[in-house]
C-alpha cells in the first residue's frame, strides 16, 4: 500500500502494535505471535484467536504484514501454520505509531499528570 | 477432542469467507490456549480461554460481518457506477414504483387504519351512531340507528353509566358564511358539537378553553385555521365571530394536528351544539316534532374503565329503548308503534372516528393497492431481466472469482448486495416520490369528496410499508439473475472465454419465461382498465329517462331559512317559477323538494288501492311534491294520464302521479288511473288519486334499479314543504340564462341570496368523479404495465438475436428469405405471447371480480373488453417483436460468422 499515508492508519489498536512488535525480530505464525505477546507483557495480553485473526485479515489488507508462501521454519513439521512478515510499510506504520505515543506521552509528563520520566 | 468441536460450532458466528480463510488456523490456536492452560493445571487459565472465545463470537464476528457487507456495497456501488445507464434506469423506475406504492399505501393506513389524531386512548372510545351516515335525517326509521336526534342524545348521557363521557358531534361538515369581527363574510368549514366534545376526546386546547355547556357562547378555531387566517396571534380570544344570527366569541384553538372525530375531514371551527336555531335558522333539530325525529347527530362514549363494548351494547340499548317506548307512547295504531320501536343501537369501536369516505373508498383502495403492487412487480421483473443480461456479461468475471476459490454464496451474496443498494436508493428516492403521488391521489379524491383533506405523513407504518417494499424488490429482481449468474460452473464457463461471452441459453429461456410473466401480470391490469373505462362511458351515457341537454337546476330556494311561514311557501314558488317563465331563452320552468341529485329524499308507508302487500319490500314508497309542470319541464314522457297543472289546488281533489316502477310493483297490469294511494304516518292518513303515470327517470343515481316513487303537488303536499330546487329548459345552454333565472328568483324576494346553477351535464358529470378517478388511474397502470412488458419483451428478443447471429447468419447463408427469418422470430414470441395469455386471462378472470361492484352496465367476464386487452397486448408484443426480428432479417450473414 505505498499511496497510504501511515498517519491515516493511527491510532493503531493495541492489538496491531502487539503483532508488529511480535514479527519486528522474525516471521512468525499465530501461535508464535501470541505465546511472543504472552511472554513480553507477562501473561498480561493474551490474544484471542478471534482477534488475533480479525487483526491479521486487516493488517493484511492494509499491508502492514504479508503472508509467506513457504514454512521458514523447516524443522517445523506443522505444514498447517501460516507465517506472516512485517513489511516496509508495516515498520513506518509502527514508527509513526511509537511517536504518537511518545509525544503523548511527553505531554503527561510536562504537564507533570505523571511522573516517572526515564 | 470435544472442546475442539465445541469452538467449531463457534466458527459459525464468523462470516464465511473469514472463516475458510482462518478457521483452520484459529481452532490451532485455540487448541494450543487450551492445551497450554491445562498443562499449567490451572483452571482460571482455561475458563479464561472460554471466556475470550465467546467474547470474541459476539464482538469480533458482528465486526467482520459489518466489513463484508461495507466491502459488498463499496463493490457495488463500484459496479454501479461503472453502468451509469442501468443504474439509472433502475434507480428512476424503482423510484416511481416504490413511491406510487407508498403514497396509496399511506393513504389507505390514513384512511382505513389510522386512529384519530391526538384523541387519548382512542381505543376506549366508541360510536352508538352508524359512522358512515352523515346528513339530517327527518321521521323515523326501522332496524339499527343511523343518527340519533339530540333528545335521544341527553337521555344517554343523562343515564348511561358505562361511560365517563358521552359527547354528540353534528354528523354533516358544514360550509358557513362567517364574520370575524364583523369583517367581511368569509366561508369557513365548521361543525356543531356538545358540551363536552373536547373532554370526551381527551383534547386540550393548545390554549384558551372549550365550552364546558352545550349553549355556551364560544366557538373553538382549529389550529390550523388560526394559524392561516390570524397568523397565530395570541391575542384573538374573545373576538367576535358570526354565524348567520348566532354570534360568539372565540373561546380557545385546537392543538396542532387535532382534526376532530371524523376521518379525513379538518373542520375550521367548533361551535355549539346549543346554537343549531341561530346557526341555521328557520329549523329547529334540538326538538321533535310529532311523529317526526330530526336524526343528524354522531354521538360518541368513552367507556368507563373495565367496560367493553359488550357491556356498554345493551346498557345504551336498555335506555334507548325506554326512550322509544315514552317517545311512541301516544301512537294509536299497533302495527305502526311496532314498527317505531323496531330500532336499536349498536354500539362500535370509534379509534378511527366517523368516516363517510372510508367505506367508500375500501374497495377502489384495495384495488389500487394490488394494481399498484402488480406494476411494481412487472417494473421489477424488467430489472431481472436486465440484471441477467448483464450476469450474462459478467460471465467470465464471475467464472474467474469462483475459480479463484470464492464461494458461491459469497458471490450470489454480493450480487444481491448490489441489488439491495439500487433498490435502496430508488427506496429513498420513492419517498420523495411519494409526497407527490399522495398530493396527486388525495386532490382526485377531492374531487369526489370536497372537504377531503390528507397530508402525506412519514409513519413508522408507511416507513415500515417502505422498507418492506424495498427489499421485496430487491429480492423479487435481483435473487433470480443473482442464483443463474453463479451457477454456471467455473470450468466451464472459462473454456469459453475466448469467445465473446453472450450468456447461457439457460438465462435466455429464463428470460422469456419472465416476459410471459410479465405479459400475464399486464392483462388483468389492461381488462380492469377496460372494465372501468367502459363502465365510465356508459354511465356517461346512461339514459336518465329524459334529455340531458338545456336542463338547468338551481341551488334550493330555502323557504324557511327565509322566514316564510308553511301557508305561504307553494305560493312563494309559483310566484317565483312565473318570474323565471319570463327570463327569455327559458323554455320552461318548474320545482322539486328533492332535487335532482340532491341527496335529499323522503319516503313514507303506503297503502295501494286493490293491492295487498306481500312482504318488506312493497311496504313504502319514496315520494317528492313537485310543482305545476314539472314532468314536461325536465323532459319525462307521461305514459298515461297527465302532468300536474293549475287545477291542481289546495282545494281541488288530491292527486298524484306514480312512475312506471311504482305501477309495475303495486299496481300489476292494472290500470292505475283513478286507484288511490294512502300515505300513513303514525296516525296521519293522506289520500291521493293516481292521475298519471310517468316514465321511469333518474332522480337519485346514476347506478341501480329505479326504485317505486309517487309525486304530489306542492299545493297538497305529503309533509312539511320547506324550499324546492327549480329546473329550468332553456333554449339553448348560455351563460344569459342561468344570470337571467338568478336574478328572477331576487326579484320575488331580494333578501334571497344568488343561487348556483349547474346544467344537468355537468352535475351528472361530477357525480361521476370517483368512475373517472378510478378509470383514469387504472388506465394509467394499464398503460404504463403495457409499455414496460413491451420494453421487456424487446429486450429479451434482441439479446436473443445477438446470441445466434451466427445461426441466423448460416440460416441467411443458405437461403433463408428475410420473411422465413422474420417468422422464426416471431413464432417463438408468439409462445411466449400465448403461454402469458392463457395465464393472465385466469388472473384476469379473479381480478375482474375484485372491482364488480364499480362496474355499471358490463359484466365482469366482458367478453369486448377482455378480447380488446387481449388485442391491444397482441398488437403492443407484435410491434416490440417486429424490430428485433427485422434486424435478425437483415444481418449480413458474412459479417456474423466473421464474428465467430
Amino acid at each position: 500500500m505505498p499511496n497510504v499515508n501511515p498517519e491515516s492508519l493511527l491510532p493503531l489498536p493495541t492489538a496491531e502494535f502487539h503483532i508488529l512488535i511480535a514479527l519486528a525480530g522474525k516471521d512468525r505464525h499465530g501461535y508464535s505471535i501470541m505465546q511472543d505477546t504472552a511472554a513480553r507483557t507477562g501473561g498480561k495480553v493474551e490474544l484471542s484467536p478471534g482477534t488475533l485473526y480479525s487483526s491479521i485479515r486487516r493488517m493484511l489488507e492494509q499491508g502492514l504484514i504479508q503472508e509467506l508462501s513457504g514454512n521458514p521454519e523447516p524443522e517445523n513439521t506443522d505444514q498447517r501454520r501460516r507465517y506472516y512478515r512485517l513489511t516496509r510499510f508495516g515498520r513506518r506504520v509502527a514508527e509513526a505509531e511509537a511517536g504518537r505515543l511518545r509525544s503523548l506521552l511527553n505531554q503527561a509528563w510536562a504537564t507533570g499528570l505523571v511522573t516517572g520520566r526515564p | 477432542m470435544k472442546a475442539e468441536s465445541v469452538y467449531r460450532a463457534l466458527l459459525w458466528c464468523y462470516p464465511a469467507a473469514f472463516r475458510h480463510e482462518y478457521g483452520g488456523e484459529m481452532r490451532l490456536l485455540f487448541a494450543d490456549q487450551l492445551y497450554d492452560a491445562r498443562r499449567r493445571g490451572a483452571r482460571k487459565a482455561e475458563a479464561a480461554v472460554w471466556l475470550r472465545a465467546a467474547r470474541d463470537a459476539v464482538t469480533i464476528a458482528p465486526k467482520e460481518h459489518s466489513h463484508v457487507i461495507f466491502q459488498d456495497i463499496r463493490y457495488a456501488v463500484r459496479t454501479m457506477a461503472g453502468s451509469p445507464a442501468f443504474t439509472a434506469v433502475a434507480i428512476l423506475s424503482l423510484a416511481l414504483g416504490i413511491g406510487a406504492n407508498t403514497a396509496m399505501f399511506s393513504l389507505w393506513n390514513g384512511v382505513l387504519r389510522s386512529a384519530l389524531p391526538l384523541v387519548q386512548a382512542p381505543e376506549r372510545l366508541v360510536i352508538l351512531s352508524n359512522p358512515a351516515s352523515s346528513g339530517v335525517s327527518i321521521g323515523s326509521q326501522n332496524g339499527e340507528r343511523a343518527l340519533l336526534t339530540f333528545a335521544e342524545f341527553e337521555q344517554l348521557r343523562e343515564n348511561a353509566d358505562v361511560f365517563s363521557g358521552l359527547m354528540a358531534s353534528q354528523s354533516l361538515l358544514e360550509e358557513w358564511q362567517i364574520r370575524v369581527e364583523g369583517g367581511d363574510p368569509e366561508n369557513v368549514r365548521g361543525r356543531m358539537v356538545s358540551a363536552g366534545y373536547f373532554d370526551v376526546l381527551g383534547v386540550t386546547p393548545r390554549f384558551g378553553r372549550a365550552d364546558r355547556s352545550t349553549d355556551g357562547r364560544q366557538v373553538v378555531i382549529s389550529h390550523e385555521y388560526w394559524r392561516r387566517r390570524f397568523g397565530g396571534r395570541m391575542d384573538i380570544l374573545g373576538k367576535p365571530v358570526t354565524i348567520r344570527k348566532a354570534v360568539l366569541t372565540i373561546g380557545g384553538v385546537a392543538p396542532a394536528g387535532f382534526a376532530g372525530e371524523t376521518g379525513g375531514q379538518h373542520p375550521d371551527l367548533w361551535a355549539p351544539l346549543g346554537l343549531q336555531r341561530e346557526i341555521l335558522p328557520g329549523r329547529d333539530w334540538l326538538h321533535d316534532a310529532g311523529v317526526d325525529k330530526v336524526m343528524w347527530l354522531h354521538v360518541f362514549g368513552r367507556l368507563r374503565d373495565g367496560v367493553g363494548v359488550e357491556q356498554a351494547q345493551p346498557k345504551a340499548n336498555a335506555i334507548f329503548k325506554a326512550g322509544l317506548e315514552t317517545y311512541y307512547g301516544s301512537v294509536q295504531s299497533a302495527e305502526a308503534k311496532r314498527q317505531f320501536l323496531d330500532q336499536r343501537l349498536k354500539v362500535q369501536g370509534a379509534a378511527m372516528g366517523a368516516s363517510s369516505v372510508r367505506r367508500r373508498f375500501a374497495d377502489p383502495m384495495k384495488a389500487l393497492l394490488a394494481a399498484m403492487a402488480v406494476v411494481l412487480v412487472i417494473a421489477c421483473t424488467n430489472l431481472a431481466n436486465l440484471l441477467l443480461a448483464r450476469g450474462a456479461a459478467r460471465q467470465r468475471e464471475i467464472a474467474l472469482r469462483l475459480s479463484l476459490g470464492a464461494s458461491r454464496s459469497r458471490l450470489v451474496r454480493q450480487l444481491l448486495t448490489e441489488s439491495l443498494v439500487l433498490a435502496a436508493i430508488g427506496g429513498v428516492a420513492g419517498l420523495a416520490a411519494a409526497y407527490a403521488v399522495h398530493r396527486t391521489l388525495v386532490a382526485m379524491i377531492g374531487e369526489v369528496d370536497s372537504t377531503f383533506k390528507m397530508a402525506f405523513r412519514l409513519e413508522p407504518r408507511v416507513l415500515a410499508f417502505t422498507l418492506a417494499a424495498t427489499v421485496a424488490s430487491a429480492l423479487l429482481f435481483g435473487l433470480l439473475p443473482a442464483w443463474l449468474a453463479t451457477r454456471t460452473a467455473a470450468s466451464e464457463s472459462l473454456k469459453v472465454q475466448g469467445r465473446t461471452a453472450t450468456g447461457s441459453s439457460g438465462q435466455l429461456r429464463w428470460g422469456r419465461l419472465l416476459v410471459a410473466l410479465q405479459l400475464a401480470l399486464s392483462l388483468p391490469l389492461l381488462v380492469g382498465a377496460g372494465l372501468l373505462l367502459r363502465t365510465l362511458h356508459n354511465l356517461q351515457d346512461a339514459d336518465l329517462g329524459y334529455g340531458k341537454d338545456r336542463l338547468l337546476v338551481l341551488d334550493r330556494v330555502d323557504a324557511q331559512t327565509a322566514g316564510y311561514k308553511e301557508p305561504q311557501r307553494a305560493q312563494l314558488m309559483a310566484a317565483i317559477q312565473e318570474q323565471i317563465r319570463l327570463v327569455p331563452g327559458v323554455k320552461a320552468v318548474s320545482f322539486t323538494e328533492n332535487g335532482l341529485f340532491s341527496g335529499r329524499d323522503s319516503g313514507d308507508e303506503i297503502e295501494v288501492e286493490g293491492y295487498t302487500r306481500k312482504g318488506n319490500r312493497d311496504r313504502g314508497s319514496r315520494w317528492d311534491q313537485v310543482g305545476a309542470g314539472y314532468f314536461a319541464t325536465v323532459g319525462v314522457t307521461m305514459l298515461r294520464g297527465r302532468d300536474f297543472d293549475e287545477r291542481d289546488t289546495a282545494a281541488a281533489r288530491k292527486v298524484c302521479v306514480i312512475n312506471e316502477a311504482f305501477a309495475k310493483l303495486f299496481f300489476e297490469g292494472r290500470d292505475p288511473i283513478g286507484k288511490r294511494i294512502t300515505t300513513v304516518y303514525g296516525d296521519t292518513r293522506r289520500i291521493h288519486q293516481v292521475v298519471g303515470v310517468a316514465r321511469d327517470f333518474r332522480t337519485h343515481n346514476l347506478r341501480g334499479e329505479i326504485p317505486p316513487r309517487y309525486f304530489v303537488p306542492v299545493t297538497q303536499p305529503l309533509g312539511e314543504f320547506d324550499g324546492a330546487v327549480f329546473v329550468v329548459r332553456s333554449a339553448g345552454e348560455s351563460a344569459g340564462v342561468m344570470k337571467g333565472v338568478q336574478q328572477a328568483i331576487r326579484r320575488v324576494d331580494g333578501a334571497f341570496p344568488i343561487l348556483r346553477a349547474e346544467w344537468i351535464v355537468e352535475r351528472v358529470a361530477t357525480r361521476l368523479a370517483q368512475d373517472r378517478i378510478m378509470a383514469r388511474l387504472a388506465l394509467a397502470f394499464g398503460l404504463l404495465a403495457i409499455a414496460l412488458s413491451a420494453i421487456g419483451l424487446y429486450g429479451v428478443l434482441s439479446y436473443g438475436v445477438t446470441r445466434r447471429r451466427s445461426e441466423i447468419g448460416i440460416r441467411i447463408a443458405l437461403g433463408a428469405q428475410p420473411g422465413r427469418v422474420i417468422a422464426m422470430i416471431l413464432r417463438e414470441t408468439g409462445w411466449m405471447v400465448a403461454g402469458g395469455l392463457a395465464i393472465g386471462a385466469a388472473l384476469a378472470y379473479g381480478a375482474a371480480r375484485l372491482i364488480a361492484s364499480q362496474l355499471y352496465g358490463l359484466a365482469p367476464n366482458d367478453p369486448v373488453t377482455a378480447g380488446i386487452a387481449v388485442g391491444a397486448l397482441l398488437l403492443v408484443a407484435l410491434a416490440a417483436a417486429y424490430l428485433p426480428a427485422r434486424r435478425a432479417s437483415r444481418l449480413d450473414p458474412m459479417a456474423a460468422l466473421r464474428q465467430e
